[in-house]
């Protein structure tokens, strides 16, 4: 049974990560730019939906619920500020002066919701009752479940997006050569614009979620964003199961390993496996090898 | 945004006194602070009590001001003294990070600046530096607490200690051995935990597979309430003994009262326990100039203010004069009595807090005064 409770707990954690992760590839897809503002932006959904939270109206049974999708497009609002001064101004110059500009966006955002809010932990409400359920022994929060369910309809809907739409294709194809696809007609910088809002609000889905299970503060993002560039690193520069994976595969370290060994021990079993998958496959255990690594 | 304006007026605060004229006899006080950085929930802590101190200030004594934010760079603390030792100071509310305050001392020293801190980091008092005083308990003091309330008091033979592998962590998790040692009693399970890690179920369940008769935690604020939810979730029935940072008000936020029932902490003071109408007259003013609930920090910081203003009061004009009286003198603080042990630790108290389930707000279970033999 502790097997089992441990397997949940991990599955939500790399759910958790994964969320983290999956905003990242999307602006990486999209615009081969890497945002290192992404655990920052995590962070300020969560804190944004800590904000939000005493709005709620008191009779609504699920507050959570509700603040999601007010979040999101709060959130992607932000995305389009951060791509409005953080990358587009810099998309023409070497890789990384984006890196750079992104990294300083996070500061801002970290130091600013530190005077805004404060430095304390916050916790977020509960996409629903915030309650336990008990499955013959086997003791589940009920976020947990909400994290697993709104990481997979994400990622469901990231790939569906990619790999079925119009939108997608043009997301890819500027993202590929940006110069021909606006030969072609695609219309480039608001292909970025969508790119980054879709990116920051899907930050925001994961800051909600998170800052409820697992508290949120304003110098959360350092590790959130650590985690995501690792699962993207093991799991393939760009690829989305690619980064599930990744994330999945922290968790199992986190959680699994270190309830045999402990946590200090298991961390560094963990960077060492990453530095194994680097030699061994650069590209990651789902990516292409033409991609290039920040 | 409320926030924001309680720091706008305690910046308006500072220069409302930085504005004032400088006399003969005025205490001028930096405030050389963490406010940004992993440390700020603590900084702030720090800064809020000082400023307090400074704005209560004896009658008679008038105060100039200002709060620099240090960040968490020894380098950034280094130039906010420097900073600050351009004029005439009489004390630096100095930063609690211990690698800052590290990094101040032999500056101090060069510039004979008595430092008052809240720091717990043992090394700062280490270095022979008669510039440096310590206005809340160290490990030595606090982590004996501990142990003797989990073996004297709740009569524990057995207990698991989880620790976080930071320098706090590692701290706290020497002195408990000695403290345990001392007693008679072996832990059955240690094991440290990075700050980062976000299910603490995995050392939950090894802890418990020790059979331990008790849970002694000396966590940060975060991790400690991840615990507490995670083994109030999981229906475990072993009592927990938590480290000071459980005793932090927005540490107790985090979690629904039931969650908290039956969890005790040590820490050096819990002003919203109340405990004297002075304490209480703290605590209310702090609320209201801050809008937030004061902790253990911002109340030692107060009292270690409130000890350099009195002995401006009593006639120390000088930097010198005040390290003297500092050195020398007792203070009847709102937390304890301090008093230095000749190396500049003035606290030597601590109080164990439990929560009965109902409340956020704990009750205080047990004084251990002058825990060092120090103050007389």
């Amino acid at each position: 049974m502790t097997t089992l409770q441990l397997l949940v707990n991990g599955v939500a954690l790399g759910a958790a990560y994964a969320l983290v992760a999956l905003g990242f590839v999307l602006v990486l897809n999209a615009t081969a730019a890497v945002n290192f503002a992404q655990g920052d932006l995590v962070m300020a959904g969560g804190l944004l939906a800590v904000a939000l939270a005493p709005h709620i109206p008191a009779h609504l049974p699920l507050p959570g619920i509700v603040l999601l999708p007010v979040v999101m497009v709060l959130m992607a609002g932000l995305g389009l500020l951060l791509a409005a001064a953080a990358y587009l101004p810099l998309r023409r110059r070497p890789p990384v002066a984006v890196f750079i500009s992104t990294i300083a966006a996070g500061i801002i955002l970290q130091n600013g919701a530190s005077v805004l809010f404060g430095p304390e932990p916050r916790a977020a409400p509960p996409l629903l009752t915030g309650g336990t359920l008990d499955l013959g022994g086997l003791v589940v929060a009920e976020q947990s479940l909400a994290i697993v369910v709104v990481a997979a309809l994400l990622i469901a809907g990231q790939q569906w997006l990619f790999g079925r739409t119009q939108l997608g294709r043009r997301l890819r194809a500027t993202a590929q050569d940006p110069e021909m696809a606006r030969a072609c007609g695609i219309p480039v910088t608001t292909m970025i614009l969508t790119t980054f809002a879709l990116g920051t609000a899907f930050a925001g889905a994961a800051g909600l979620l998170l800052a409820n299970r697992y508290f949120v503060t304003p110098t959360a993002g350092g590790d959130l964003i650590l985690k995501a560039y690792i699962a993207v690193t093991i799991g393939g520069w760009g690829s989305v199961p690619g980064a599930v994976a990744g994330a999945l595969l922290i968790a199992l370290f986190e959680v699994g390993v270190s309830s045999v060994l402990s946590y200090p021990v298991a961390l560094g079993l963990l960077y060492a496996t990453l530095l194994v998958i680097l030699v061994a496959r650069p590209q990651g255990l789902f990516g292409e090898a033409a991609r290039r690594r920040a | 945004m409320r926030r924001f304006l309680s720091i706008l007026s305690a910046t308006v605060f500072s220069a409302s006194l930085l504005s004032g004229a400088a006399q003969a006899g005025d205490a001028s006080v930096p405030v050389l602070v963490p406010l940004t950085g992993f440390l700020s929930l603590e900084g702030t802590s720090q800064r809020n009590g000082a400023v307090l101190a400074l704005k209560d200030a004896p009658a008679g004594v008038a105060v100039r001001s200002e709060v620099i934010d240090t960040g968490t760079s020894p380098e950034a603390a280094v130039t906010a003294l420097e900073r600050a030792a351009g004029g005439k100071v009489t004390a630096v509310a100095a930063s609690m990070l211990g690698t800052q305050m590290l990094a101040m001392l032999p500056l101090a020293q060069e510039y004979g600046i008595p430092l008052v801190t809240v720091s717990g980091t043992a090394s700062i008092t280490e270095q022979g530096n008669p510039w440096v005083f310590r206005f809340f308990p160290g490990d030595a003091v606090t982590k004996e607490a501990h142990a003797r309330y989990v073996a004297e008091e709740l009569g524990k033979k057995r207990p698991a200690v989880i620790y976080q592998t930071t320098a706090y962590g590692q701290s706290g998790k020497a002195h408990l051995e000695q403290a345990f040692k001392r007693l008679g009693v072996e832990p059955v399970f240690e094991e440290g935990v990075d700050p980062a890690a976000k299910d603490l179920l995995p050392v939950l369940t090894k802890a418990l597979a020790a059979k331990p008769d008790v849970l002694v935690l000396h966590l940060h604020s975060g991790p400690t309430a991840l615990f507490i939810r995670q083994a109030a979730a999981n229906g475990v029935e072993v009592p927990i003994v938590a480290g000071s940072a459980m005793h932090q008000p927005s540490t107790a936020a985090l979690l629904e009262p039931a969650e908290l029932k039956g969890v005790c902490a040590e820490t050096a003071a819990s002003p919203v326990s109340g405990g004297s109408p002075e304490v209480e007259a703290f605590t209310a003013a702090y609320r209201k100039a801050f809008n937030a609930e004061p902790d253990a920090f911002a109340l030692g910081q107060y009292d270690g203010i409130r000890m350099v203003l009195e002995a401006v009061k009593g006639g120390a004009g000088s930097a010198e004069e005040v390290r003297k009286a500092l050195s020398a003198g007792t203070h009847r603080g709102l937390a304890m009595t301090y008093r230095s042990d000749g190396k500049g630790n003035m606290a030597h108290s601590a109080v164990i807090v439990c929560y009965d389930g109902a409340s956020r707000v704990p009750a205080i279970a047990k004084r251990y005064d002058n825990v060092t033999g120090v103050v007389r």
